[in-house]
């Protein structure tokens, strides 16, 4: 590892794209880490892990918790979590909101392992596409994760470590790893199977840390997983389980089971399709065309449009990448063209796992990959015969600075939502322990313990109020 | 593409890391973008800040004790010094309003007759029905003056 750092920072420009990634990630983990460990879907599961005399007993009791999901690692990480904090002395806080910033960071350094930046064109196809990797809703979606350990930010990390070792040589330790990432990532929830999705086109495009040992092995790793679930009784969710949107507007749970849940296979497959147009286009959000509804209401949100307008051009380049610059042959793919297909195909079959409902979270890994399908793609246009017109090189040039500036507009607005869910997630707690509440207060010392500490660090980090916030910032970056 | 002209496409990117790293030695500082605010009691309630309000209470504040609030957080032009419960009913806040009721905020007569003529100006039901468990009797609030015209 030391030599391959050592030969990485041999070029300036692989340098100055790691300082650039620095730069910019640090504010954006310093945003993550203001955020307060949530009340929704944090308290919980922390308080149920802290409950537990042993960790046996919570892994056994775990996998009844519920009938459509088998997260075994989800409690048991939060219990470990604990253990830490109370061996070392640090809060709850340093701890599990540390592990969200290590995840972020983890996943912007295998970013830039994935683009592998060489020389200055690289480095300015990276200035490109590493806006639209922190830019995109799928990874804000993603960072505002409310589990107590980030299992999305958990399987991009699996997926991208994956497609990394994928782009690089074969090594005899890869099918352990990809087993290992697999199993990971499957244990702490059902997106984990992005995991072997990544395997499997990475094989496909030809990536050549892929062999047949890792393809085999990993879908044996993802059959013994199918098959435990079924002995357990755990059956996939069906529709109703979650609310999702449809048309200009969201459906709770109750009435998607009542319109849809008789004949549900148009539905999903509007799911697939919104899924994947969410990643390409910014539209449909949660399964809602904000366009559609704006339509109707006679207004639009300059947001609805920087998003779709940003993500439809850069679309249209990957597009314009796979139309123009991609030899027939799969014989005669370059290493980027493998990279590129490779990212493609991920990022269009994660876009089935919506079929139940749609959540920008669970196209998050797609996001990553569309983020290196870019800087492919980007690549390409700087690339191109510099004996073209002035006129194709103006047009060019405009493509490329307008989808850098709205990225890099949308990264920013990325940072205002990130202290706006830090505000509204502390004042969350203002409704727990409530005075006037007292007889709903937890009977149980350890809960009531664990609950009224969280709440007390949670209350004493002080966060910024929208009010002091630009007033115009809603319109611009909160969809 | 002209090596010259592509340099272009990175300045939006450049441009964001150079406002990033002045975004970090500000944080440093103790400032950078966005800090967090400090707030009267008053302007913490007057901005839905509920958690800063509950923090600045468990440090000392007085939740009786009028503060200056802002130009522009509940008033346009000018700044005002009002009771953390008056700020609560002027942003239409029920739940800043309960907080404070269950954080030792006391209302007399005289201060909820301001109180409920400053609910009819503005129209919150919930802060409506919070201020009606204290007195369900009828409000004459002619010549009662709003505690938010009340210039610093």
């Amino acid at each position: 590892m030391p030599r391959m750092v050592g030969t990485a920072l041999r070029s300036p420009a692989t340098t100055l794209a790691i300082v650039l990634a620095a730069l910019i990630t640090i504010p954006l983990a310093d945003s993550l880490y203001r955020i307060p460990i949530q009340v929704s879907d944090s308290l919980e599961p922390i308080v149920i892990a802290a409950k537990y005399d042993s960790a046996q007993h919570l892994l056994r009791d775990s996998l009844t918790f519920s009938p459509t999901t088998f997260r075994p690692l989800r409690y048991l990480q939060t219990r470990a979590l604990l253990a830490f904090s109370q061996a070392t002395g640090l809060t709850y806080h340093a701890v599990f909101r540390g592990l969200h910033v290590i995840l972020l960071l983890m996943l912007i350094a295998l970013f830039v392992a994935a683009v592998r930046v060489r020389n200055w064109p690289d480095f300015v196809a990276f200035t490109v596409a590493f806006p639209v990797l922190i830019g995109i809703h799928t990874f804000l979606s993603m960072l505002l994760e409310a589990f107590p350990v980030n299992h999305f930010a958990q399987v991009g990390v699996c997926a991208m470590g994956l497609f990394v070792l994928a782009q690089r040589q074969s090594r005899w330790f890869v099918p352990i790893v990809a087993c290992l990432l697999l199993a990971l990532s499957l244990s702490v929830i059902e997106s984990g199977v992005m995991v072997w999705v990544t395997v499997i086109c990475c094989a496909a495009a030809g990536l050549p840390g892929i062999n047949r040992t890792t393809v085999v092995a990993t879908t044996v790793v993802l059959a013994g997983y199918l098959l435990l679930r079924h002995m357990l009784g755990i059956s996939s969710p069906g529709i109703g389980g979650h609310g999702s949107g449809f048309g200009d507007r969201f459906y709770s749970p109750e009435e998607l089971a009542q319109r849809f849940g008789a004949h549900p296979l148009g539905f999903m497959l509007y799911n697939v399709t919104g899924g994947l147009a969410s990643l390409l286009f910014a539209e449909p959000r949660q399964g809602v065309y904000s366009l559609l509804a704006a339509w109707r209401q006679g207004q639009i949100h300059p947001v609805v449009l920087i998003n779709v307008i940003s993500s439809s051009a850069t679309t249209a380049l990957l597009v314009w990448y796979a139309a123009a610059r991609l030899p027939r042959s799969r014989s005669a793919w370059s290493d980027a063209d493998r990279t590129f297909v490779a990212a493609c195909m991920a990022f269009i079959v994660n876009a089935a796992f919506n079929a139940v409902y749609m959540k920008d979270e669970i196209m998050s890994p797609a996001g990553l990959f569309y983020a290196v399908a870019t800087f492919v793609a980007v690549r390409a246009v700087i690339d191109s015969p510099p004996t073209r017109t002035l006129a194709a090189t103006a047009f060019a040039t405009c493509v490329l600075v307008t989808i850098a500036a709205l990225w890099t507009f949308r990264v920013v607005g990325g940072q205002y939502q990130l202290r706006y869910h830090a505000f509204t997630t502390r004042n969350d707690w203002v409704d727990v322990l409530r005075p006037d509440k007292h007889d709903a207060w937890p009977d149980n010392p350890t809960e009531l313990a664990v609950t009224q500490r969280i709440r007390a660090e949670a209350i004493g980090r002080r966060t910024t109020s929208p009010s002091f916030m630009p007033r115009w910032a809603d319109r611009y970056w909160v969809e | 593409m002209k090596r010259g002209v592509m340099w272009i496409s990175a300045g939006p990117c450049l441009v964001l890391a150079v406002g990033s790293a002045w975004w970090t030695v500000g944080a440093l500082a103790g400032n950078g973008l966005w800090p967090p605010d400090e707030v009267t009691l008053s302007e913490a309630v007057a901005t839905r800040n509920n958690a800063e309000a509950v923090r600045l209470i468990e440090k000392g504040a007085n939740p009786n004790q009028p503060g200056d609030v802002r130009d522009g957080l509940l008033t346009n032009g000018y700044a005002v010094t009002v009771k953390p419960i008056e700020a609560a009913v002027g942003a239409q806040r029920a739940d800043s309003l309960r907080m404070l009721l269950d954080n030792g905020a006391s209302i007399d007569q005289e201060e909820l007759t301001v109180l409920r003529c400053l609910e009819q100006a503005r129209h919150d039901s919930g802060v409506s029905e919070l201020l009606a468990a204290q007195s369900t009797s009828a409000v004459d609030c002619a010549g009662v003056g709003s505690p938010l015209e009340r210039v610093r």
